[in-house]
């Protein structure tokens, strides 16, 4: 009856017709993506939650007889609460699942060569999603406002104020003056719940509906190869009702074990970093940042020198070239490894000796740089960790393209 | 319907409908994106002064800066050969500029580039603000041999020599931490002397 009302006024029988019959793979690896934005979706709810109860000030206020800034006071008042505590860290732990989901969600793309025509552009807005969602764990950083965020965030300002020419005014506009000032707060609290958030909301809006227009890759297997080259049809499930329940079963499933971890691993303990303080403890960043803080240990100190007035500094080299050519590098793929039809039949990577070899060195390098950032636990001096670094990326790319090669000879 | 009007009255006056129009958008657009960067100058404030800049003046007395001994005078008598503490100047401690790491070590045991006339009976003061990236640099004790501890930033590992005037021996820090002079009072107490011999904080 509802429907039949609703039908009348909206047409959503169409609607119907149009979306909700879209053909979904069954292939668990199309799942990466999804599972990212299921931990959006975590990280919006249990980030209202947060948001209500959070102070975004460095007002001093007391609390057990200490002054501490409000904004402390405010997280350890809210890990105080009954379950204030799981849903500060399901918040937490979600932002680690959702950029390790949306990291795999790519390496998955980029080995399966789906990010060829015509998928540039949803290439690009992945990447884009990729970079804001680490915009949204830094900013998230300082919000605590404990000496682990204020050191991280000072990490963060000296590294942007280490661009050349602009980098001075940059930081200043970004951390609100010079750091640390009392306006970072608000700023980054601003930036973290509603600027990105909203900046993603409407690039994950453009890469579903690029998705929809441009549907998935079909994974190897469909009988019908010819229209599944034009792209005409799909072997897979519709939305509903389908796709609807494995979906709804799989966020069930994510939030079960997001909650598991989260009672049961301590993150960020706020209390135990304490109220900033002179001093700065052995700290490490969280995950998807060791990558900057390996590769930052690895430039030498005495490596700075000047162009056209600007001056180039190690943090210059490792915190804002390092990951923007890393960036760059990855947007330029589509546009490198082309495909002159248009490809809608995912590619076997192990038909593809050189971009394969190509990701598993460029893996190799990440990890050997997240290897970087734990040299002081390993006993390795930054001169030996250079040559480990790019000797063992160099070997995995000869070795996997030779082995490749030799597969595909076969 | 609206049938389309072709007008040729305007090509002769030299400049189409077409051509207007989109010398009005771009002005437009062009006045849009300028105001944009009058409101980011007004969200990026000023510099005051810029970076660290420290308030020490000769004759501060030094303050413990954390530990349970908080806000205390420092007194020359607690302290050992390979002992270091951070330090402020008393009453100036709400600038992180200010914060200095003293550090007594044998009086014979300084190497050049120390400025030894900034020393005092072995203890001798940087400035605890790794040049690195900003961090504060901590104190890495070696027991058995207290000549042979240094400073240590924790957040990259840049490593100091707090014997041959805090310079780098390992690690990303680009130059030195700046040293400052102390001296012990007559009545046992620590006083700065000086201002610090460099820069300080992140040479970026």
């Amino acid at each position: 009856m509802i429907y039949r009302w609703l039908d009348e006024r909206l047409e959503i029988g169409k609607f119907k017709a149009k979306f909700l019959s879209k053909t979904f793979p069954t292939n668990p690896l199309f799942f990466l993506g999804e599972i990212t934005l299921f931990s959006f979706v975590t990280l919006v709810i249990t980030g209202i939650f947060l948001g209500f109860l959070y102070e975004p000030s460095t007002k001093p206020v007391s609390l057990f007889g200490a002054m501490v800034p409000a904004a402390y006071a405010s997280v350890v008042r809210i890990d105080l609460l009954p379950m204030g505590m799981i849903i500060r860290r399901i918040h937490h732990w979600s932002a680690m699942v959702m950029i390790a989901s949306a990291i795999a969600h790519l390496v998955r793309i980029y080995f399966t060569s789906a990010y060829r025509k015509p998928r540039e552009i949803n290439w690009l807005v992945g990447l884009g999603l990729l970079g804001l969602s680490m915009a949204a764990a830094l900013t998230g950083y300082l919000l605590p406002y404990s000496q682990f965020s204020v050191t991280a965030t000072s990490i963060a300002y000296f590294t942007t104020k280490s661009v050349p020419w602009v980098g001075d005014w940059a930081a200043r506009l970004i951390f609100a003056g010079d750091f640390p000032s009392a306006g970072i707060v608000p700023r980054f609290f601003f930036m973290h719940v509603m600027l990105v958030p909203a900046a993603i909301m409407g690039l994950v809006g453009l890469h579903m509906l690029i998705l929809v227009k441009q549907k998935h890759t079909e994974p190897a297997g469909n009988q019908n190869r010819e229209e599944a080259e034009r792209g005409k049809r799909l072997i897979g499930i519709p939305i509903w009702p389908e796709q609807a329940v494995i979906s709804t079963s799989l966020y069930l499933f994510f939030l079960f074990v997001i909650v598991i971890i989260s009672t049961h691993i301590p993150l960020n303990p706020v209390e135990k970093y304490g109220p900033p303080s002179p001093g700065t403890p052995v700290m490490r960043p969280d995950w998807y940042f060791l990558v900057v803080y390996g590769v930052l240990k690895l430039i030498p100190g005495d490596m700075s020198f000047s162009v056209f007035g600007g001056k180039i500094t190690p943090e210059t080299i490792g915190g804002v070239m390092f990951p923007s050519l890393l960036f760059a590098v990855l947007a330029l793929i589509p546009f490198i490894d082309r495909a002159k039809a248009p490809q809608h039949y995912i590619q076997n990577p192990l038909r593809r000796p050189f971009m394969t070899s190509l990701g598993i060195a460029g893996g190799v390098f990440l990890g050997m740089a997240v290897v970087s950032g734990y040299m002081d636990v390993l006993d390795l001096t930054p001169k030996d960790m250079r040559v480990y670094l790019l000797l063992a990326s160099a070997a995995a790319w000869v070795f996997s393209y030779l082995l490749l090669r030799h597969y595909n000879r076969k | 319907m609206v049938e389309r009007r072709t007008d040729n009255t305007e090509e002769k006056a030299g400049i189409s409908r077409r051509r207007f129009a989109l010398g009005l958008l771009i002005a437009s657009v062009a006045g849009a994106v300028g105001s944009v960067f009058s409101v980011l100058k007004v969200l990026s404030p000023d510099k005051k002064g810029g970076g660290y800049v420290t308030t020490i003046k000769p004759g501060d007395r030094l303050i413990y800066a954390k530990g349970e001994n908080q806000g205390g005078t420092i007194k020359a008598s607690s302290f050992k050969a390979g002992d270091a503490v951070l330090v402020y100047p008393e009453g100036k401690t709400s600038n992180p500029a200010n914060l200095v790491q003293l550090i007594k070590l044998d009086a014979n045991a300084f190497k050049p580039p120390t400025d030894v006339s900034l020393t005092d009976r072995g203890f001798v003061a940087y400035s605890a603000i790794c040049t690195h990236l900003g961090c504060i640099v901590s104190w890495v004790e070696n027991e058995q041999s207290p000549g042979s501890s240094f400073s240590e930033c924790f957040c990259h590992n840049s490593i100091f020599d707090p014997a041959s005037g805090a310079k780098v021996m390992g690690g990303p820090a680009p130059i030195a931490l700046a040293q400052i002079g102390v001296k012990v009072t007559d009545d046992g107490l620590l006083v700065f002397t000086s201002d610090f011999n460099g820069p300080i904080g992140p040479q970026v």
